[in-house]
């Protein structure tokens, strides 16, 4: 009988509602100072290379010098004539499973057989020298049999003469589609139509600590890595299958990461296994850290997308039908490439409701770099080109493009483009009217743009949507275990780790203390590891929302028992127990009656237990992959950008002068974080519609693999980012209601900087980046011959 | 830490005397002045050599002293040091201009002006201010010293005039009245970036007419180039937007830019000429000759 009274009252869709509930807060909401803070300032915080100690072993890569072509053979004996070189690795060292493909398993770690793109990995040289191992990398031979390689996404879709996976039946790795309405008809009704294609490009990561990992073999045959990962549990299994080990025996540890932004999501169980490789053959604790130039060659980057976008709308401004194809360059590996087609093909609308949509994703193979998870995941481009749609569709209806936005938005009770019903938790509209009016759009856009002159001002938006949680029915849950110790101090064990966005260092502080009632500096979170329950992956924006449930839930919990036992320590009854900061009162009645501490040693002195997991798992509607119908997400998160350019046509250069940041993402939890991710976001998207740019030569290699040419904006091209608009539009399953931010402050930005630009210049470029040469050319063209 | 770097052997001279007898026996060198350069090259492999002399600690070339008439720059100076230097910022801002927009405060700490005209990068951007204000170079050697006039100092891509037993010293400016300069740098962003091109010019009026001008660029040659035949045309011609816009298209004549990762040469080519007709606009309005319309 107690079982189950326990049972309903630590039911954690009763907790969630009930906090969801609340009205005011002491620490959720404000701008509360990170735990990693001092020691990031002081440089004592540390991060994977800090563990490499001298005596352990050091490992280097061997990369492909070929795009595609037949492994004959690796003559190792050259490299291991220095005494300090202890092994050269190759596929057939490995005692377990040489292949880590997330979506499809097409991936070897280290390659076998064949090579599918240069800087793939094909050995590991181990040592315990690191000039000699840098050294002997240089010398081991490969040998290869070169194939034809296909770089053109285009023409590889449609090639079966050359096939970079033979296995395959073609070179297309993955299929979308989505189906809803009839778009014949649709565009029948249209009395606009407007078509165009789109190119967006590679993206680098650029993350300033590069892929790293160092391996400890332990006692009984165990493991552990330190290594810079997105998901612990996830580079455990990696390590695991690699190493035909039980999960059980190889531990991960994520400390501080310097920046992940997806890309230590796809590679870190990757280096993780490279460097626990050579602990495992060597019996030595063994360090890979890859070269800023290796990290350009190997790590997944950023889709290129080509996105061919046909919309039709009604004289007054109704959005009827849209014909969307997307084609991504997977490079040589599908890697997660199948889930960020669905996310780029289920967003494809933008965050507008539409009766009739058509769309079609293809996820092709190519002998180039793979694609992977990078801050948006197929969305940026998919909201840039449906954000470009938007304006000219505007531009031929005579209608402003904020009020056409607002005519078709997502609203409570909409349709989705997979038919969804959203049924809470969409602000978005709300958003908007308020971030055109902080930015003062209309005046600006009448008074700007189409100019003529030298310098060409220009006020441009992009709105979008992201989808919280993983696509369709994919499972996804969070947890977390939360102790209070005998003193009163919390340890709070998670998964969720921390590269430097601070979820766990503020957000999940914020949480645990603000539902124990506990002051936030009693709050320790022990993040990124495997001693934690699985909690999921630190992506898709989760860390703070479906990742942070666990230690909502498991301090929601706790403080349920701590509220009966001080009912009755007190003689009320635990809905009048207040505990806030430590102390512990009673609802109505003068004064502190107990202190923190003396309530936790009650507790443990009457066998209240003080520890608890916060396991949730998500509820997923249903979906139906053939037709692209059903429930995508559970909820989604929406944003808008507002951004104000000055466009010198005689350089090309593009001045982004003003952002306007919105979001309607659910609860703020920590404002300064929020605002923190916004600003890194502006920079970043800004970077990557402006300037950054892999440049791939005839054999698919990138030229540029360094940061002398591969360009990210400097603190002198960022723009003004103004204070941002929030519309707290509270999601059921989101601690406190937050949905997530991390990537949302990116997705709008490529978009609303080239509606700008395309304002400015009376002109649009429907090809990333804007490079001042590209923008110039463009400018010249139009005008007719050269200045 | 973790990058290879190829072996060589490393000397330290202490003085001007020291290096250049070191420099004078050894074989297969290359002179670190503050590495920003050198280091880089050596990692991805663009020079081998056998032995690199560390020429930083040779503090008796770190000067910048105006002797009225000519100011003279130590060729251990850095870069920072210029920048924030009052005299150069009073009497060479051209040269202040085009040194605040190289790399970043951590490389301008590091790297040196004569490094910077040594390396002879195509795009090096001390090259252009001290083309414009004609400046010279003292070389020294066991055998003695010589100028060499900057204009006369870049061979090709990083060539240049040295003898194998010579160290560059000092840069030598001569002090020019009456004259506006101005630098303009392109790059692919606002800050620690290559030239796309970099100009610096050099105006000076008399009765409303070009009494002087010159018009040096980089990166759009193999090696930074004064555009001889614009200067000539804008030569004593009257100071006006046609003759400027004309002057100016005229840059491309003794240019010869190439298409790279950066930027195309067409890009180049055009870039040069906005750029000219900028800076001799600026110039001009520094030497106190404000063009209408502008």
């Amino acid at each position: 009988m107690e079982g189950v009274m326990v049972g309903i009252v630590e039911d954690p869709y009763r907790l969630m509602e009930k906090w969801l509930k609340a009205e005011s807060f002491m620490v959720i909401g404000k701008g509360v100072e990170r735990a990693d803070s001092l020691d990031k300032a002081l440089g004592r915080a540390k991060f994977v290379e800090d563990f490499f100690e001298a005596g352990t072993l050091f490992v280097k890569q061997v990369l492909s010098t070929e795009p595609h072509a037949l492994l004959k053979g690796v003559r190792a004996d050259e490299a291991l004539r220095s005494p300090k070189v202890l092994r050269v690795i190759t596929a057939p060292d490995i005692p377990g499973e040489n292949q880590v493909g997330y979506a499809l398993p097409d991936q070897p770690l280290l390659a076998e057989g064949k090579v599918r793109y240069y800087g793939e990995p094909v050995a590991l040289v181990v040592g315990n020298d690191v000039d000699e191992v840098l050294k002997a990398a240089e010398l081991v031979r490969v040998d290869y049999d070169p194939l034809p390689a296909l770089l053109d996404p285009l023409k590889a879709m449609g090639r079966s003469d050359v096939l970079i996976h033979d296995e395959a039946a073609g070179n297309i790795a993955f299929r979308t589609k989505v189906r809803k309405g009839d778009v014949s008809k649709g565009f029948s009704e249209s009395d606009v139509v407007v078509e165009n294609e789109y190119r967006t490009h590679h993206q680098e990561h650029a993350y300033l600590e590069t892929e790293a990992a160092l391996a400890i073999p332990g006692l009984d045959g165990r493991c552990t890595v330190i290594t810079a990962a997105q998901y612990p549990h996830l580079a455990q299994s990696i390590v695991s299958r690699v190493l035909g080990l039980p999960a059980s025996k190889v531990k991960i540890v994520v400390p501080y990461l310097g920046g992940a932004f997806g890309g230590k999501d796809d590679e870190g169980p990757l280096v993780a296994a490279k460097a626990a490789l050579a602990a495992y053959l060597t019996g030595k604790p063994s360090f890979l850290i890859y070269s800023r130039e290796d990290s350009f060659l190997v790590h997944p980057k950023r889709e290129a997308a080509i996105i061919r976008y046909r919309s039709g709308a009604s004289k007054d401004g109704k959005l009827l039908a849209i014909d969307v194809t997307i084609y991504h360059d997977t490079g040589a590996y599908a890697n997660r490439g199948p889930f960020i087609l669905w996310r780029s093909t289920v967003h494809a609308s933008g965050p507008y409701e539409v009766s009739h949509a058509k769309v079609d994703g293809y996820c092709i193979y190519t002998n180039k770099v793979p694609q992977g998870s990078f801050r948006g995941f197929g969305n940026p481009s998919v909201q840039f080109a449906a954000e470009s749609q938007m304006d000219e569709l505007a531009r031929k209806l005579g209608m402003d493009p904020v009020e056409l936005r607002l005519k078709n938005m997502l609203r409570p009770g909409s349709r989705t483009i997979t038919n969804q019903v959203l049924d809470h938790s969409v602000g978005i509209a709300e958003a908007v009217e308020a971030l055109a009016k902080a930015s003062g759009w209309g005046r600006k856009r009448s008074e700007y743009g189409g100019g003529r002159g030298r310098y060409r001002r220009g006020i441009g938006i992009g709105v979008a949507w992201h989808g919280i949680s993983t696509s369709r029915g994919v499972p996804d849950w969070s947890n977390a275990v939360i102790t209070i110790e005998r003193d009163g101090s919390v340890t709070v064990r998670t998964g969720i780790i921390e590269m430097g966005q601070g979820s766990p260092n503020s957000s999940h502080r914020q949480i645990v203390a603000e539902v124990l009632g506990a002051p936030v500096d009693k709050v320790n979170v022990v993040f990124g590891t495997t001693d934690a329950p699985d909690t999921g992956a630190t992506h898709a924006s989760r860390g703070t929302s479906i990742g942070a449930i666990g230690v909502f839930v498991a301090s929601a919990k706790l403080r349920e028992r701590l509220n009966s036992l001080a009912a009755e320590l007190l003689n009320t009854s635990p809905d009048n127990v207040v505990i806030e900061g430590g102390e512990v009162r009673v609802k109505g009645e003068e004064g502190v009656k107990l202190r923190w501490e003396e309530l936790v040693r009650e507790a443990y002195a009457r066998g209240v237990e003080m520890s608890a997991t916060g396991y949730f798992f998500l509820p997923k509607g249903k979906f139906r992959d053939d037709v692209g119908q059903g429930q995508a997400y559970p909820a989604y998160s929406y944003v808008a950008a507002i951004a104000e350019v000055v466009v010198d046509t005689y350089t090309g250069r593009v001045s982004v002068e003003r952002v306007w940041p919105a979001l309607a993402a659910g609860r703020i939890i920590n404002p300064v974080q929020v605002e923190g991710q916004i600003e890194g976001a502006v920079a970043q998207g800004l970077g990557y519609v402006l300037m950054e740019q892999l440049v791939f030569d005839g054999k698919g290699r990138i030229v540029n693999a360094n940061l002398t040419d591969y360009v990210i904006p400097t603190s002198l091209d960022a723009p003004e980012v103004m204070k941002p608009v929030y519309v707290e539009d509270l999601f059921k399953y989101g601690p406190f209601g937050a949905k997530g931010v991390g990537e949302m402050a990116f997705i709008p930005i490529p978009a609303a900087i080239a509606n700008a630009v395309a304002h400015a210049l009376g002109v649009r470029i429907y090809e990333l980046p804007l490079t001042p040469e590209r923008v110039y050319f463009k400018v010249r063209k139009v005008r007719g011959g050269p200045s | 830490m973790f990058y290879r770097m190829p072996e060589f052997n490393y000397f330290r001279p202490r003085s001007l005397k020291e290096a250049t007898d070191l420099i004078t026996r050894l074989e297969d060198f290359k002179i670190l002045a503050g590495g920003t350069d050198l280091l880089i090259d050596l990692r991805i492999g663009r020079y081998r050599p056998k032995n690199v002399v560390d020429i930083s600690g040779i503090k008796e070339l770190s000067y910048i002293v105006d002797e009225g008439g000519i100011i003279r720059i130590g060729a251990l100076t850095k870069l920072q040091d210029i920048v924030e230097s009052p005299v150069v910022r009073g009497k060479l801002l051209a040269l202040a201009e085009a040194v605040e927009q190289m790399g970043s405060w951590q490389v301008r700490c590091m790297g040196t002006v004569g490094g910077n005209l040594c390396n002879a990068s195509p795009a090096a951007d001390t090259a252009p201010p001290l083309m414009v204000y004609e400046a010279r170079v003292k070389a020294v050697s066991t055998r003695g010293e010589r100028e060499i006039p900057i204009t006369k100092f870049f061979k090709g891509p990083r060539e240049t005039e040295l003898m194998r037993d010579e160290i560059l010293t000092e840069v030598i400016i001569p002090y020019i009245d009456g004259a506006g300069t101005a630098t303009l740098k392109l790059g692919r962003r606002n800050a620690f970036t290559l030239s796309v091109v970099a100009v610096s010019t050099l105006a000076k009026v008399s009765n409303g007419r070009f009494e002087d001008v010159r018009i040096a660029l980089n990166a759009v040659a193999p090696r930074p180039v004064r555009a001889v035949r614009a200067e000539e045309f804008l030569r004593g011609r009257e100071v006006c937007m046609e003759v400027i816009d004309e002057g100016s298209k005229l840059v491309v004549k003794d240019i010869s830019p190439v298409s790279d990762v950066r930027a195309t040469a067409e890009y180049r080519r055009d870039m040069s000429v906005v750029l000219t007709h900028d800076a001799l606009l600026k110039s001009l309005r520094r030497a106190g000759f404000a063009i209408g319309g502008e």
